[in-house]
């Protein structure tokens, strides 16, 4: 894009946000697109009137949060513009005794756990980075290790405020933690990359801290027992996080929490540990899975599988066997691998096309889900990194509707949206 | 009945031919009276013949009576067992109701995954009862398990007393198949609980059938929990009991159902058969149900004890045994029926408002009922803040009728008002469809409104239902007459 054009709209945009629209010194990569200037709205009605210009000019706009996961989806395209959402800020209501919560989008999500945990309430959202906003770990509906206990973010979400592309400013959900009125509209934003619309603000439903959590962890575990053991430390009631590492050794190492009724921890603890070897440990263990979970090295492939936990064996072991880096979450099945070129001098287009294929026969294999979380950096990005989508015909549908002039980050979601 | 004999739509010859070839002379429906056990749901306020009813039983037989409906211009309305209470089901603008009770095979249990994948015709309470031996369930139990039927739980995202803890059917299906307003097939989701790009299946559950039908549903079961209690918190008045029910949450528990009885329900339930040894002159009465494992069932049971002393509960059972909870829960699955001693006709409100509110909107909303001079109880699920206000009535009684319709109005604005919602599990409907003002802007409801046009773009599946319109009959189909857009409820 010409620079007269980035300057004529980003006059548009300091009509409405003041300096808070501004052009970079320096153009900056964002998630594979050279983003020549940024603008921050600081509440809701200046997000709405920043959209307005850009459809207003027909311009994309690479919307963003606080960009810690930006590598996620395709690059965007044509995006010169970023519009953040991280000047969207605060905590606009607490209800202690409900438990529910309004925040801005792009509050982060640290701030916001420390709040709530202070009141004696626990965010359940649980993304692998905790740098981001919360309206980025809805966007990317990024989920860690303890999904087992918090659910998945789609349901800790109970009412969004969105601006749409047009800049109309629009609500679904409300406050209250069941509701049927009209059509379930937070679940299409949930893990729309922000493709659909812009999040405002959210109403989130929080969890009681519970009165007990107690941490094992077994060092060693063979691989014929460590995929039983997995499932059934999951299937414990007490379970919030059970996760499995596979990094050096034919072993595996396994990490599980238990959180509830003492008698209840400790029983789960007990069940676990014993005859396995297993040591009673703290949340730190927990804390270095999500930091694994979110590791890569720069020449590295990283997918996710989603899985039934019955293919959990298989998959794993295929994937070791590929020499993968392999972090598992049994139930609801998530696998985290990364891939990396061997020393064999292979050349490094050639080496990612024969693992992407064989990581698509293992997955088609276990009817399991592939989606790429990072290519290996300085990749052709011409590769749908969401391998196609059942329904996609629907959601272009969708996506032609809630966004007809393509303004919301153009391209970033499955096929191509 | 709004509609009478006199009005029957009546189907063109050919409509009915074509359909009888897609699903058998048994299962197309054309006369009269075969129609009118599909003219309204349970809104039975709100009537409505359809021109022809076929009862497919295969994805196929859904698609091609699709397609005939399609090519000769007819509007269709999906269907499962009638059990709605908004009027989703309601065959408006001359409609043909494709009913899917007939499909009701589970197709797989798979116990290791813990899934299960049935048709839509599969009623609810059968699903648990297939699973029981392996040491699962099936979470939603809506209050007519007994009968309505999984695709119409998807419709209508249904809840029920145990969603507290184990939420509503849309925290249950993974995977859906479909078959489009255009006639074509399609599956969304995926048994592993992920599929990329847009949560179209969170979309469709809970769209009451106004984005398609779903002709397959894929859910998660849960296991059956080692342990459960279930207690009875009596109290002298509701807030008290409000008040037990947030310290119960606000200290960490959650509890599988925190259900509340209201002094009315309470002697209409002692009155009947349901009579589950209730002191009639007691406020208010709590039944809070625990689950889990078993040895942390003392722990818990300790800490409601003194709870519930604190907030001066009159007396605390606790169930010996599985009879006795049974009858605990009569109290409460009871109620509904214990109504029809009061009168003949029975609107089962559903609003859902801030837990904290509960006491002074439940105050208000028996003062409405008074100032209207109607039969007025109370049972909610107090964990959810999801109100039941009961209105016991005659709709021979014209006048009384137009105060029940009056007095609904104003309770939904009341909720409204607090922070609350026009509906936590039954539906918009053509019940609340109207009010739908009350909680949405325009800009809202166009956005829904772009949501359906994805799906439903002619509006021919399910017109008049959800969003505020008075164009629907004429938008699907030139040739329909309109249909009654007074607002019912």
């Amino acid at each position: 894009m010409s620079e007269d054009r980035v300057r004529g709209i980003l006059d548009g945009l300091q009509n409405v946000a003041g300096d808070r629209a501004y052009p970079l010194e320096v153009a900056e990569s964002v998630g594979g697109s050279g983003v020549k200037a940024r603008v921050e709205p600081r509440d809701g009605e200046e997000l709405a009137a920043c959209l307005e210009v850009f459809s207003s000019h027909g311009e994309p706009a690479l919307v963003m949060g606080a960009g810690t996961r930006m590598a996620l989806g395709n690059p965007v395209r044509g995006a010169s513009i970023a519009l953040s959402c991280r000047g969207l800020q605060g905590i606009l209501e607490f209800d202690v005794a409900d438990g529910v919560i309004q925040v801005a989008a792009g509050t982060p999500l640290m701030e916001l756990a420390r709040a709530v945990e202070a009141e004696g309430w626990l965010l359940p959202l649980d993304p692998p980075d905790r740098g981001g906003t919360v309206g980025g770990v809805l966007a990317t509906a990024a989920c860690g290790p303890r999904q087992r206990g918090f659910g998945s973010v789609r349901d800790a979400v109970l009412g969004i405020d969105t601006a749409m592309a047009s800049g109309a400013r629009t609500r679904c959900g409300a406050r209250v933690v069941k509701n049927v009125t009209g059509y379930d509209l937070a679940k299409l934003y949930v893990g729309s990359l922000g493709t659909l619309a812009v999040i405002e603000k959210v109403w989130l439903r929080l969890k009681p801290v519970p009165a007990s959590t107690r941490v094992v962890e077994i060092e060693t575990l063979e691989a014929e027992d460590a995929f039983a053991v997995a499932v059934a430390a999951t299937r414990r009631s007490s379970a919030r996080a059970v996760a499995l590492v596979g990094e050096t050794s034919h072993c595996w190492r396994l990490v599980a929490e238990f959180a509830g009724e003492e008698p209840v921890t400790k029983a789960d603890a007990a069940w676990l540990s014993e005859g396995r070897g297993g040591h009673e440990t703290g949340e730190t263990a927990v804390d270095a899975v999500r930091l694994l979970q979110e590791e890569r090295s720069p020449k590295g492939l990283k997918v996710r599988i989603h899985l039934v936990p019955g293919a959990l064996a298989m998959v794993c072991s295929r994937l070791r066997a590929e020499g993968a880096r392999v972090l598992a979450y049994p139930e609801p099945g998530v696998v985290h691998a990364e891939l990396n070129p061997g020393d064999a001098g292979e050349a490094p287009g050639s080496w990612l096309e024969a693992a992407l294929e064989r990581l698509d026969g293992i997955c088609a294999a276990a009817a399991a889900e592939l989606v790429i979380e990072a290519l290996p950096l300085g990749a052709s990005a011409e590769r749908d990194v969401f391998f196609g989508a059942p329904g996609l015909g629907l959601m272009r549908s969708v996506k032609e509707r809630f966004d007809p002039d393509g303004i919301l980050n153009p391209g970033r979601f499955a096929g191509w949206i | 009945m709004s509609q009478n004999s006199a009005n029957f739509p009546t189907a063109a010859p050919i409509l009915i031919e074509r359909l009888t070839a897609v699903v058998g002379k048994d299962n197309c429906l054309s006369r009269p009276e075969e129609l009118f056990t599909y003219g309204c749901d349970g809104l039975t306020l709100d009537a409505h013949l359809p021109v022809a009813v076929v009862l497919p039983k295969t994805t196929e037989e859904v698609a091609a009576a699709v397609k005939v409906c399609l090519e000769l211009g007819r509007p269709f309305v999906p269907r499962g067992a009638g059990t709605g209470l908004s009027g989703g089901a309601v065959p408006l603008c001359e409609a043909v109701v494709i009913c899917c009770s007939r499909m009701r095979d589970i197709l797989e249990i798979d116990a290791e995954n813990r899934i299960a994948v049935v048709q839509p015709g599969v009623v609810n309470a059968h699903l648990s009862q297939a699973v029981g031996h392996l040491g699962l369930l099936y979470a939603p139990d809506p209050s007519s398990q007994q009968a309505c039927t999984i695709g119409g739980n998807v419709a209508e995202n249904s809840g029920g007393p145990h969603t507290l803890k184990y939420g509503t059917t849309t925290n249950h299906v993974i995977a859906v198949e479909m078959v489009l307003p255009d006639g074509s097939t399609v599956r969304l989701g995926s048994r592993t609980g992920f599929s990329a790009g847009y949560d179209l299946v969170g979309a469709a559950v809970g769209s009451e059938g106004t984005l398609g039908i779903v002709t397959e549903v894929t859910v998660r079961l849960v296991a059956i929990p080692e342990a459960v209690e279930t207690l009875l918190a009596i109290f002298d008045d509701v807030p008290a009991a409000c008040r037990l029910v947030g310290g119960i949450i606000r200290s960490g528990m959650v509890p599988a159902a925190l259900e509340v009885v209201d002094q009315r329900t309470i002697q209409a339930v002692e009155a009947s058969v349901y009579a589950a040894g209730l002191p009639t002159d007691a406020g208010a009465v709590l039944i809070i149900e625990l689950d889990g494992a078993a040895c942390e069932m003392e722990a818990q049971l300790a800490r409601i004890r003194d709870l519930a002393r604190g907030e001066g509960v009159r007396e605390l059972r606790i169930a010996q045994d599985a009879e006795e909870r049974a009858l605990f829960w009569r109290a409460r699955k009871g109620a509904f029926g214990a109504m029809g001693r009061l009168a003949p006709d029975l609107y089962v409100h559903d609003a859902v408002v801030p837990r904290a509110s509960l006491p002074e909107v439940l105050e208000e909303i028996c003062a409405i009922g008074d100032r209207y001079r109607l039969k007025l109880s109370n049972v909610f699920h107090a964990g959810d803040g999801n109100l039941h206000p009961n209105i016991s009535f005659d709709r021979r009684d014209a006048d009384e009728l137009t105060r029940v319709l009056a007095a609904g109005r104003e309770m939904l604005e009341l909720c409204v008002r607090v922070g609350g919602v026009l509906t936590g599990e039954h539906g918009v409907g053509t019940e609340k469809r109207d009010y739908m003002g009350m909680l949405f802007s325009s800009d809202d409801l166009d956005v829904m409104r772009r949501l359906r046009d994805a799906f439903n773009p002619d509006g021919m599946c399910n017109p008049g239902k959800l969003i505020p319109t008075t164009r629907a009959c004429t938008e699907s189909n030139p040739k329909a007459r309109g249909y009654d857009a007074v607002p019912l409820g």
